[in-house]
């Protein structure tokens, strides 16, 4: 088969959202079922190039328009963009079948057109190769997330969407400053190209460049003076919307910032760049989890853990080491299954039970056996305990982080992880050994269904850990070897 | 005060930091490394003589297709917020018979520039995004003058969702002849308009999409204004 049909991963969900207006007629229902079995043919066909990339081993390089780069836009399905593009296409599968029971807010046609464009944008800016289709895919990602942020109308929602909304529009035209400063400098856009002239820019303009790239970066990817719209976005959005924001919206601008990063890794003044990524991520890591702390509702609290893990990720991919961006791919695998456990199962224990404060989960281990159940491998998982799957890669990012000589921030977040235990188990403690209030509930089965699939995949991972490791490094190495990156596009050698 | 102080040195810093950054970008000088080829190149490739739209709907169409996708986000996302069961428009003052009958003589005409844009998009200053933010206007204007005009929503609507359709069909369609999404299939594969270069027939499928983009972006800037416009009315 012609490897350009991978560009029918972002041409599939567009047309796809282009098409509810026209079967709006049909009723909510019929849209929910549409939406399951678009992101289930989505899902169909990341499996092809994630089965492609990864039986060949060379990229799948897509070609708008045929013209070739750096006059056309290219697509990268790396080893990494075809990891993820997988990721987000099961994840959004996965909560088009929660929507049926989590989504009763009108207009539900809106809310799938949203929810396509979401996922088509995080899509988007994992495999494009251009650095100005990354802001235009950024733009898709982060305008669907303020409107899908707002959907439930309540008024805290609306204040949540508002200060991302003001947060976001200031990062991205920083972003926006900041591409157009490197294209001044250099007079392309194409990232492998980029790649290429980068040794001989002007210093000062890259780092002001790169700086400014990062910054704008940072409030998709929740780094922290940056992330204070993240905890209430989390809380006021719908409980699938909100898996998706931490499973892959994140995880899409954290790749991002690594793989702009490490383009620019042979520029002088690349260093003071990274250092200061290290800094701010170790930060998102403590004062992140410290506020989780002091949480009441578990919502929020699950959505500061998110944070925190976030800022693990990011240090990792900052350390410019081969073995720190493999650990911090290999946590974004293992965070985005977690996440979206703990995510999905808050979110159903609020549906059945109208919120998510702590009080609510007093007896949940009798009331909700399978969801409880759920919840606390989700919990124990995401403090790293040995034979689940963060355990090792915390313990890889940690020794990383050690190898590169950063030991201060490795022993901050060390202790930071015992606060994280902390309100982990006051949670598992509320479940199970508190007294119950009211009667055992009848649980849904497809939602029971995912978290066991989601349950058996945390302990597999911590069981059996290589094969995904080794997927990680090669999605790893992809981010990290430029050099490879740039061999692989055909660049045309204009101007060269 | 001590705040505002604060914040104009702070930016003060950011500015010369900015500037410091912007002295080191050559300008003035010879760094059309891409922009070379576009210049050299537009006309045979696309048949389009407007190089601006040739690169933004042929070789860059990807982007564009992005910023449709991003229009058609922030209307559905005002339509989803501002969503009532029931809405109504609630102005209050009729205008002025010279205003109502002034809009009115001037709906078809604004319309008509409109259309007259986005349809020139290869040939004049334009394309699709002003010639559909001008229809809009027109719409606009009969919102502004009259108390009770709406547009008719579930056509716009399916209107908005057909052109959007339209575009990513006419890009699939150039999957399946030329082998790669957005290709331009009419000037490349079947070279039609290679002798009219400059003409209203020509510029491959340019004026297709411009066409596509000049309906959607219309519908959609209707559909935004008459949201906002609008108040929910208790049952």
């Amino acid at each position: 088969m012609n490897a350009q049909y991978a560009s029918l991963l972002i041409a599939l969900p567009l047309i796809s959202a282009f098409f509810v207006p026209l079967i709006k007629g049909l009723g909510n229902k019929a849209i929910k079922y549409y939406l399951a079995i678009v992101t289930a043919v989505q899902t169909g066909i990341a499996a092809w190039v994630f089965h492609q990339v990864y039986t060949t081993g060379d990229p799948i390089i897509v070609v708008a328009g045929g013209w070739k780069p750096p006059v056309g836009i290219n697509l990268y399905f790396g080893h990494f963009a075809a990891l993820f593009v997988l990721i987000v296409a099961v994840v959004s599968f996965l909560m088009a079948v929660f929507n049926f029971k989590a989504i009763n807010v009108e207009p539900v046609d809106k809310y799938a057109m949203l929810f396509l464009l979401l996922m088509l944008g995080a899509t988007g800016m994992i495999a494009t190769g251009d650095l100005f289709n990354l802001f235009v895919f950024m733009e898709i990602t982060s305008i669907s997330a303020y409107a899908l942020t707002a959907y439930n109308k309540t008024g805290e929602a609306a204040e949540a969407s508002l200060k991302y909304i003001i947060l976001g529009g200031i990062g991205s035209s920083f972003f926006l400053i900041g591409v157009a400063l490197i294209y001044g400098a250099t007079g392309t856009l194409n990232m492998a190209h980029l790649a290429q002239l980068a040794p001989y820019i002007d210093p000062k303009v890259v780092q002001v460049g790169l700086a400014l790239i990062i910054f704008g970066l940072a409030v998709e990817a929740e780094l922290f003076p940056l992330n204070a719209w993240a905890p209430d976005a989390y809380q006021a959005a719908p409980h699938p919307i909100t898996v998706m924001f931490s499973a892959f919206v994140v995880k899409a601008g954290l790749y991002a910032m690594a793989r702009i990063l490490y383009l620019f890794a042979s520029a002088t003044g690349w260093e003071n760049v990274t250092k200061l990524l290290v800094i701010m991520a170790t930060l998102t890591v403590v004062v992140a989890e410290f506020s989780a702390l002091r949480q009441k509702d578990v919502k929020r609290m699950v959505a500061y853990s998110s944070i925190s893990q976030i800022g693990l990720i990011a240090v990792a991919f900052a350390l410019g080491t081969q073995s720190g961006v493999d650990a911090g791919v290999f946590h974004m695998v293992n965070h985005a299954i977690v996440k979206a456990l703990l995510f999905l199962t808050v979110g159903y224990v609020g549906i059945t039970l109208g919120e998510t404060k702590i009080e609510k989960f007093s007896g949940l281990g009798r009331r909700m056996p399978l969801t409880a159940f759920a919840i606390t491998v989700g919990s124990l998982a995401a403090v790293g305990i040995p034979l689940f799957n963060i355990f090792w890669s915390k313990v890889r990012i940690l020794l990383a982080g050690v190898e590169a000589g950063y030991t201060w921030s490795v022993a901050l977040i060390l202790g930071a992880s015992v606060v994280e235990a902390v309100y982990y188990l006051r949670l598992i403690h509320t479940m199970w050994f508190t007294e119950a209030e009211g009667e055992a509930i009848k649980e849904d089965l497809a939602i029971g269904t995912i978290a066991i699939f989601l349950v058996l995949l945390v302990l597999f991972i911590g069981i059996y850990p290589n094969y995904f490791w080794t997927v990680s490094q090669k999605a790893g190495e992809d981010i990290f070897r430029v050099i490879d990156y740039v061999k692989n596009v055909p660049l045309m050698g204009v101007g060269a | 005060m001590l705040k505002r102080a604060l914040a104009i040195i702070t930016l003060l810093i950011i500015g010369y930091w900015l500037a410091q950054g912007l002295a080191g970008v050559p300008f003035g000088e010879d760094k059309m490394v891409v922009g070379k080829y576009y210049l050299e190149h537009v006309k045979e490739d696309t048949g389009a003589v407007n190089a601006v739209t040739a690169i933004v709907v042929n070789y860059r169409g990807f982007d564009t297709l992005g910023e449709v996708t991003v229009l058609f986000i922030a209307s559905t996302g005002v339509g989803a917020l501002l969503w009532r069961k029931k809405k109504k428009r609630t102005a209050k003052t009729e205008g002025s018979l010279v205003l109502t009958t002034g809009a009115e003589l001037l709906f078809p005409f604004v319309v008509l520039f409109g259309t007259y844009i986005f349809i020139h998009g290869h040939l004049t200053p334009g394309g699709g995004f002003p010639g559909g933010a001008t229809i809009a206007t027109a719409f606009l204007l009969l919102y502004m003058a009259f108390v009770t005009y709406e547009i008719p929503h579930r056509a716009f609507e399916k209107t908005e969702g057909l052109a959007g359709i339209g575009y990513v069909l006419v890009g699939l369609i150039g999957l399946a002849i030329g082998g790669y999404f957005l290709y331009d299939w009419i000037w490349q594969t079947w070279g039609w308009g290679h002798d009219n270069i400059g003409r209203l027939f020509s510029g491959g499928f340019i004026p297709i999409i411009y066409t596509l983009i000049g309906i959607k972006v219309g519908t959609e800037l209707s559909g935004i204004i008459d949201n906002m416009l609008k108040e929910g009315v208790s049952e």
